[in-house]
């Protein structure tokens, strides 16, 4: 089996085809943005303000005249690129550091259990505000602090997987056979743990998008005028007697991409197994 | 011993079950809730004397000695006769009998002898500083010996930052007055304050010194009456039309065509008392070339920001003063007023190249600067709109949003700020010394100007006129020289725009004084 035949079997299942078509649509409109999108995103056209959606908007214009379809478009390279680089170096994190925990044991396990409980305990959102009011605000900040709020789940979950691997028979063998630590962890124990991590990070991309519009919304995340889905929806809260789609499209762009992400996650899991191959863990 | 039938007891307790609740209803029904203007959300304290930001329920807790008008006369409040000396040295005021503070302590000529002095090395230390002494003449006499003419005076003590607390505890509380306890005498007493949440009132029924501006010469007809503080204009619209709250104090213009269709809602406006300016930070590259903040200030498009996002509504501001301020009448040369060509031209001659990204470049640095502005809707509008226009002619920005209550904090604590879009509520001249004295360098004086000459201009303007004309012609020659180093670039003057719940509360047509202050809520009645 190769690696790709689990996507292969979840795109095949009717949710998983469909979920998968739809963020293909999501991830090339963030790639293509400047060749999709039929405007420039920060083109301010002040007398054309508010404009309802039509032949030449078809989403309308914002409260600056900004074609609103172009600034989604943009706002998915937004959403997108910052939920995946801080969701991607969170996985990286969270295996090293529930590989160590989980592998050494002893004070680093405790130390290492100890902060992710403590951080485990509080939601995502109040963890990310505080990291930011702290760095300040921007695009990296919100890279940092969602990589950071999501941190430990993914330890927690490679430290699991790592304590059950660890007393396998092949894990003896090889350190028999005069192995070092880090190439048992790295070379037999992380590639066999690596899957559900991988999945629990794809479905946590989906929880960073709607973090990101969060933090967003409350003009903490992209600073204008870069587009961001969240702060589109937080200027449009002002408007929302007067053009309603500045509130609605945004909005909807942030529900689909989180509902395809789950159903494909959902796919995913079923098409590897997981939840069983967790059962036995 | 004598028995009662239960038929009676039944119906005597029926009535005054009926009659605890028809008080409670009627107690509700004096009640009332006023959402306060966004710029004042966050307002950290009621200390009037130390304050540098003072919440819209400052002059209902506090009185002041006199009270200025819409048109530029004073009232008296708790002075209720003053006369000044020919060479203005020496001020006398009369002050009024019977007045006392809600903790219960009498108000005569030894509280302004405390008073005067408390503002010595605070933030406000300017409205006083030309008062060397007070004398007593007797209890309810008082003499300004003066240390220099200030024509400014009465316009000084008509500001809430000039409302009088009660000594005692004023000393009581320390720097705890205005946070945890404010006592004046004003028409509501403080019951609680939560900074960036609400204020609790209830009405001073022992209150019968209002000036002649109200029609309600006695306690106020509401009985408690709670500030809340939303910054989110669209929450507070919410909140009006669907009954939360009675008053809005600020309603942004694109607001105006969705209340006025609101059977509910009456509208009201008064001449605007604020200005929007963006402060330019004159001691950081590139601002500290006099071109670059030239064009920068005319790069500026007031029309197209007061046409677009007021509607129209209000005015373009080309001065850093009001329009209705005698100092704002400068020479037309010196009005900053929109002319791309002129910025353009200007940063052409200092050697600024177009780069392929339309930001400007020089010696292999971009013309990109920092923008920083407020959260709230209109502040974060505008400043979108001035980017796009200072993008228009080659300035790139990059904004930063900063808290409303923490921004002041921020110019504090560094001084390496750029742009900033900023608002002020004031309707004197002397606000040119507030924002661009050297001796408040990072906040107020944002801008960070700090020039011999403009030095000297201040002393002239603040301590140096004998007469009310002479001050005028001082303060202008001031803003003059201030419009000349391009230190700011003005943007626009909003009207005063205020929304209320018509079938819940009864607000005067007359709206008496500069502002919606204690005068008129005095005379608000509850529905």
């Amino acid at each position: 089996m190769t690696a790709f035949a689990p996507i292969r079997t979840a795109i095949r299942s009717p949710r998983g085809g469909v979920s998968a078509a739809v963020l293909v649509l999501v991830v090339a409109c963030a790639l293509f943005a400047p060749l999709v999108a039929p405007y420039a995103y920060d083109i301010q056209n002040l007398p054309g303000a508010n404009t309802e959606p039509g032949a030449a908007h078809w989403m309308g214009t914002d409260e600056f005249g900004r074609d609103l379809m172009s600034r989604i478009i943009f706002g998915a390279r937004t959403s997108l690129s910052v939920a995946v680089t801080a969701i991607s170096i969170s996985v990286a994190a969270g295996l090293t550091l529930g590989a160590m925990a989980g592998y050494f044991g002893g004070w680093f396990d405790r130390a290492v259990t100890a902060v992710v409980d403590l951080t485990w305990s509080f939601p995502e959102i109040l963890i990310a505000l505080i990291l930011i009011a702290i760095i300040g605000p921007g695009l990296e900040s919100t890279m940092v602090a969602i990589s950071i709020a999501y941190l430990a789940q993914f330890t927690r979950l490679t430290r699991a997987q790592i304590m059950a691997l660890k007393n396998e028979t092949y894990v003896e063998a090889t350190t028999n056979l005069g192995a070092g630590h880090f190439h048992i962890i790295f070379r037999h124990l992380l590639p066999n743990a690596l899957t559900p991590v991988i999945v629990a990070g794809m479905l946590a991309t989906g929880d960073a998008i709607i973090l990101e519009a969060t933090l967003g919304f409350f003009g903490l995340g992209a600073q204008p005028p870069t587009p961001s889905w969240g702060a589109m929806m937080s200027s449009g809260t002002a408007q929302i007697f007067i053009a309603p789609w500045i509130i609605i499209f945004p909005g909807l762009a942030i529900a689909i991409t989180v509902i395809s992400i789950n159903l494909f996650g959902d796919a995913l899991i079923e098409a590897l197994d997981i939840r069983n191959r967790l059962r036995s863990v | 011993m004598r028995y009662i039938s239960k038929t009676r007891l039944l119906a005597s307790s029926m009535l005054v079950s009926a009659s605890v609740f028809g008080l409670a209803l009627a107690a509700e029904a004096q009640d009332a809730t006023f959402v306060v203007s966004a710029q004042n959300v966050g307002t950290p304290s009621y200390n009037p004397i130390n304050g540098t930001r003072l919440n819209d329920a400052i002059t209902l807790i506090f009185d002041r000695m006199v009270i200025q008008d819409a048109d530029q006369t004073f009232h008296g409040q708790l002075a209720t006769a003053w006369e000044s000396t020919a060479d203005g040295m020496s001020w006398t005021f009369k002050l009024r009998e019977g007045v006392t503070f809600h903790d219960g302590e009498p108000f005569n000529a030894e509280t302004i002898v405390w008073w005067i002095p408390q503002f010595a090395e605070t933030e406000n230390a300017f409205m006083t500083a030309a008062i060397e002494s007070v004398e007593v003449i007797d209890d309810l006499t008082v003499r300004f010996v003066m240390a220099n003419p200030d024509p400014n005076l009465l316009s000084n003590m008509s500001s809430g930052f000039m409302s009088i607390p009660s000594p005692k505890a004023f000393d009581a509380l320390g720097d705890d007055f205005g946070v945890t306890a404010a006592v004046g005498s004003g028409p509501f007493k403080l019951e609680s304050f939560t900074v960036g949440q609400e204020t609790v009132l209830s009405a001073n029924e022992d209150y019968a010194w209002a000036s002649d501006l109200s029609e309600n010469q006695g306690a106020p007809h509401i009985k408690t009456l709670t500030f809340r503080e939303i910054s989110e204009d669209s929450t507070a619209f919410l909140e009006l039309s669907t009954g939360g709250v009675d008053l809005l104090y600020s309603v942004p213009t694109d607001f105006l065509p969705r209340l006025e269709s609101e059977a509910s809602v009456q509208v009201g406006t008064m001449p605007g008392t604020g200005l929007f300016y963006i402060p330019i930070n004159t001691t950081v590259e590139p601002f500290t070339d006099i071109k670059v903040r030239e064009a920068t200030a005319f790069a500026i498009n007031q029309k197209e920001i007061l046409d677009n996002l007021y509607g129209g509504v209000g005015s373009v501001a080309n001065t850093f003063l009001i329009d209705s301020l005698l100092a704002a009448n400068v020479d037309p040369a010196l009005r900053i007023s929109y002319d791309p060509e002129r910025s353009n031209s200007i940063l052409e001659d200092a050697g600024w190249i177009m780069g392929s990204d339309g930001v400007l470049e020089k010696d292999g640095a971009k013309l990109q600067v920092a923008l920083w502005t407020q959260n709230g809707t209109e502040f974060k509008r505008v400043t979108e709109v001035v980017q796009a226009q200072l993008k228009a002619v080659g300035i790139g920005a990059d904004i930063t949003v900063f808290d409303s209550a923490t921004i002041n904090d921020q110019y504090r604590k560094g001084t390496d700020h750029q742009l900033a879009v900023r608002s002020y509520s004031w309707a004197n001249a002397d606000i040119i010394d507030w924002f661009f004295s050297g001796q408040r360098l990072g906040y107020p004086n944002v801008s960070m100007w700090n020039d011999p000459k403009a030095e000297e201009m201040n002393i002239a303007a603040m301590s140096g006129s004998r007469t009310w004309e002479e001050r005028v012609a001082n303060f202008t020659t001031y803003h003059e020289y201030v419009l000349s180093q391009y230190v700011f670039a003005p943007i626009y003057q909003p009207v005063q725009i205020y929304a209320y719940d018509k079938d819940a509360i009864s607000v005067p047509e007359a709206i008496r004084g500069t502002r919606l202050q204690s005068q008129t809520v005095v005379d608000i009645t509850v529905n």
